[in-house]
């Protein structure tokens, strides 16, 4: 303790009196008492269990795909191995002119068989693409795709991963207007915030002011949710460099679902700086007074695999399907080029389990906020080792591999008909990157019937065969793209990572409106499974007392306090429903969630932002439901 | 804390300093925390620490340059090839008195087909019952010692699985596929009983190496007929040897890779099985 020096009032400055003096003397108690002698604990089976749970570290996820998947796509080829195998189309016509023309310039058209897209490959038997049909010549190469290794049938279309948010990463990302959606609205950096479109007046040649309620308001239109709530700012920046920040006055523009997508400021004589069509970002601001903690901060996440390819252990689940059912066809011998009968399938319903091999220990593990991981994510690549993906290059000569991009990236260009030039394969924006923003490599190969000169036009080509290469532990890839708020610690999922991978003409060709922009599928690649809740309120410490402040928390240099959500323990849940219950056993935590996997076609009108944003573009909105319902 | 309050009554002269006495009867923090570490150390010894029971997944390692991953089994029934009276083929047929025969049979007695079995060409293409619900089952032991050894995990290869052969039920109707007892399980295709699920912590059961045996439950007759690694023809004493050297193959674990080969031994000599030569199996005659 201290020394206390007591000085006279009189003697403390001129024309001070004395006055009588008291001393609050703080006993800071940083000793404890000890029990002597004997010492007795009353062993409770649950308090047990509950201790073991909240002391252990290692996590054992488990989850269970189902598998939903339209083959959309028809295309022509004329390599053997999968000129026999399609699910053909047109094969009356085909066999004639098999017949009447020469036959190696017939190119057979149909769907690739669901094996092609399967999570477990099954067509492990099929002579001539998986099995090798031995040479007539003595000493010849055996005609095969690939000589199917049974191990690798689960790994030869999809990779499966364990991964976790890791970092936030700027990433440069382009939207596209709905109207005139073929040229890009506007090139931004994550960092930067929602981008946004202005609309001043109602868009007709009297250029009318927008009104609500009589009011002049300027309409700011995003192709992400914009996370706003009433009474809350919003710092503008707009591409000519003007910045500034207002108050929000209103949501939507009157059509249903657009509240949460259009945000409107009181225009009170901002004509000069607002105009039809301008771009810019904003930030979301909670108290203009305090811009310092309550601004928002957006990144894109990045999540870091860590586990190996070898680790999955992936299998049929029991006897359950999806509700779609199988769709195959009988293939009769006069109608296949090779007069060989047997039995298609375009699409199948089989539901899958995954589990690791590999414990995953959570102890030193931080999330991309340095808090306690709170979240494992289920990861899946596509990988496409039989090679009908991929290939070919850019203009560049780079070779095209998968792509990534955002949920607002998907909606097709409805004037050409054609994916959205962001899927450009010359656009670098959209490859799939490492942490040092390099495509992550893909490894090409030839197959004996593919090396054989093809007649394509009156071309010989060889045909190359690209896959990517398989992640591993430590490899990192990108993930949502999410708003922060230091005020709230929380964080708000903006819009969904998709990867999206195209077919590789050379092999199957579907006829590409744009051969730069080809058609192909998309799909999510990282999945949650919840592994720690945060608890519902806002902790806040302060710096005078940091006992029980956690290391993750937020310092408020405003407030001059420590802010932070708790962890919730295993097994607690709150009225909200946050926190996690799930099975611990051996030791080890088991959290599971079952996930639906969606392998999406280009031009789908389900993504929930183009249901919204683009309603006009695709028909009604989604209902939304009221208090009523 | 601001719980206690001084009073003081102003002395006259220099500034006074004051030393407040606090006594301290308790110990140190730290000394107590140590005690409640040891309290709950002592708790953990008394009650024990969960253990980790959960299984892995063996599955047959890789072989042919790490390009095929399958497991064989051949199981052979003991028959008495007889020539058929119209055609002269031998067939092997279901064996009248096998315990007298054995003593005089050669290698090629025992065959992979269910038909020595008792089972009909026609019983086995339609599925009957008590085909159906026969079945291999294949134990898995620490030791080979009777006497001692403890069966920890058991596999079950049902019928409905294996290769098939052309048979024929009637001279009027078409030749048809039945199946036999000869199977290649791996990940794809037949696949039961191509895994093994074992423990994947070693700190409560530390065993790298099994001792497979084999048995086939005939739901016909309901009785378990055992198998040995050796046509009875082949061993010396047919039936008096040691169970130790044909009852058996060695299961060898690798806790690294999660997979599991399969090993023959003969004179002192161990080769690995199950590769590009099957897993043999004998059906035993009893004397």
């Amino acid at each position: 303790m201290d020394d206390i020096r007591i000085v006279l009032g009189s003697l403390r400055y001129k024309t001070a009196t004395n006055t009588d003096l008291s001393i609050p003397t703080p006993l800071v108690q940083n000793s404890k008492n000890l029990q002597e002698f004997d010492r007795s604990v009353d062993v409770n089976l649950a308090q047990v269990f509950d201790d073991e749970r909240q002391k252990s570290t290692t996590f054992r996820p488990v989850c269970k795909f189902q598998l939903l998947f339209n083959n959309s796509y028809t295309g022509s080829t004329n390599y053997p191995p999968l000129e026999n195998n399609l699910y053909y189309i047109n094969e009356t016509t085909l066999t004639i002119d098999q017949c009447t023309l020469n036959p190696d310039s017939v190119y057979w058209e149909g769907f690739p068989q669901y094996d092609e897209f399967d999570f477990i490959r099954s067509d492990y038997n099929v002579s001539g693409y998986t099995v090798p049909i031995p040479s007539t010549i003595p000493g010849g190469i055996s005609s095969v795709h690939i000589d199917f290794v049974a191990k690798s049938a689960s790994t030869y279309n999809w990779n499966h991963f364990v991964s976790y948010p890791y970092k936030n990463v700027n990433k440069v990302m382009t939207f596209y207007d709905a109207v005139g959606i073929n040229t890009p609205s506007l090139t931004w950096n994550a960092v930067d915030g929602i981008p946004f479109v202005i609309m001043v007046t109602d868009g007709s040649t009297n250029s009318i002011p927008l009104l609500e309620g009589g009011n002049h308001i300027i309409q700011f239109k995003c192709p992400v949710k914009h996370g706003l709530s009433e009474s809350e700012f919003v710092k503008i920046t707009l591409t000519n460099g003007y910045t500034n920040t207002f108050q929000v006055f209103s949501f939507g523009n009157g059509l249903p679902g657009t509240e949460e997508y259009i945000f409107n400021l009181f225009d009170i004589g901002y004509g000069s700086i607002f105009n039809d069509g301008d771009k810019g970002t904003f930030k979301r601001v909670i108290n203009y007074e305090n811009p310092n903690d309550t601004t928002s901060k957006y990144y894109v996440i990045q999540h870091k695999i860590i586990t190996d390819v070898n680790d999955a252990v992936l299998v049929n689940a029991g006897f359950e399907k999806n509700i779609f059912g199988t769709n195959k066809k009988f293939e009769s011998p006069a109608y296949t080029p090779n007069n060989v009968k047997r039995v298609s399938i375009k699409e199948n319903s089989q539901s899958y389990t995954l589990s690791f091999n590999k414990d995953i220990d959570i102890n030193e593990l931080r999330d991309n906020q340095k808090r306690p991981i709170s979240e494992l994510y289920i990861t899946t690549v596509w990988k496409g080792f039989f090679g009908l993906t991929f290939g070919g290059v850019d203009d560049n000569l780079n070779a095209t591999g998968l792509q990534e991009g955002f949920d607002f990236n998907i909606p097709i260009d409805f004037i050409n008909n054609e994916p959205q030039g962001w899927w450009n394969i010359n656009n670098t924006n959209s490859n799939f990157v490492d942490s040092n923003n390099n495509p992550y490599p893909i490894t090409t190969y030839n197959t004996p019937e593919g090396t054989i000169k093809i007649p394509n036009g009156g071309i010989l080509t060889t045909i190359q065969f690209t896959y990517l290469n398989s992640l591993k532990n430590g490899d990192t890839i990108n993930g949502n793209y999410c708003e922060w708020n230091d005020y709230e610690q929380k964080e708000r999922v903006i819009s969904e990572m998709y990867h999206k991978f195209i077919f590789n003409s050379d092999v199957f060709d579907i006829r590409s409106v744009n051969d730069n922009k080809p058609f192909g599928y998309y799909y999510q690649p990282n999945r949650v499974i919840k592994i720690r809740g945060f608890s519902d309120y806002i902790e806040t410490g302060s710096i005078n007392n940091m006992a029980d402040v956690p290391d993750y928390s937020y310092f408020s240099t405003t407030y001059n306090s420590f802010i932070w959500r708790d962890l919730y323990t295993y097994g607690f849940k709150d009225g909200n429903g946050n926190g996690v219950d799930y099975p611990f056993l051996n030791g080890k935590h088991y959290p599971y969630e079952n996930f639906i996997f969606r392998i999406i076609p280009e031009g789908t009108n389900y993504i929930e932002s183009a249901l919204h944003n683009y309603a006009t573009l695709y028909g009604a909105a989604q209902p939304i439901k009221d208090n009523c319902e | 804390m601001n719980n206690n309050s001084y009073k003081f009554t102003l002395p006259k002269g220099d500034d006074k300093y004051i030393n407040i006495p606090i006594e301290i009867k308790w110990d140190f923090l730290g000394q107590d925390n140590a005690v409640d570490e040891y309290q709950q150390n002592v708790i953990e010894d008394i009650i024990g620490f969960p253990g980790d029971f959960e299984v892995l997944r063996f599955a047959h390692a890789p072989y042919n340059n790490d390009t095929k991953t399958d497991i064989k089994y051949d199981f052979h029934f003991f028959s008495t090839p007889t020539p058929n009276q119209n055609t002269g083929v031998i067939e092997y047929l279901v064996p009248i008195n096998p315990s007298s025969l054995v003593t005089t049979s050669q290698s090629t007695y025992w065959v992979t087909s269910y038909v020595p079995e008792g089972f009909t060409e026609t019983e086995i293409y339609y599925y009957v019952k008590p085909f159906t619900k026969s079945f291999f089952k294949l134990d898995f032991y620490d030791t080979k010692d009777t006497i001692t050894q403890t069966n920890y995990f058991t596999v079950i290869l049902p019928v409905q699985q294996g290769f098939t052969v052309t048979a024929s039920t009637s001279p009027y109707k078409p030749v048809i596929n039945i199946k036999i007892p000869s199977f290649k399980l791996d990940y794809v295709g037949d696949k039961e009983g191509f895994f093994l699920y074992w423990l994947r912590n070693r700190k409560f059961l530390d065993i790298s190496k099994f001792y497979m045996t084999a048995k086939f439950f005939d739901a016909r007759l309901g009785v378990f007929v055992k198998m040995t690694n050796t046509p009875q023809s082949v061993i010396p004493s047919k039936f008096r040897f040691n169970p130790e050297d044909y009852f058996y193959y060695e299961v060898r674990l690798n806790y690294n890779e999660k997979t599991y080969e399969v090993y023959y031994e003969n004179n002192g000599t161990t080769t690995r099985v199950g590769t590009t030569s099957s897993i043999k199996w004998y059906e035993y005659i009893n004397p």
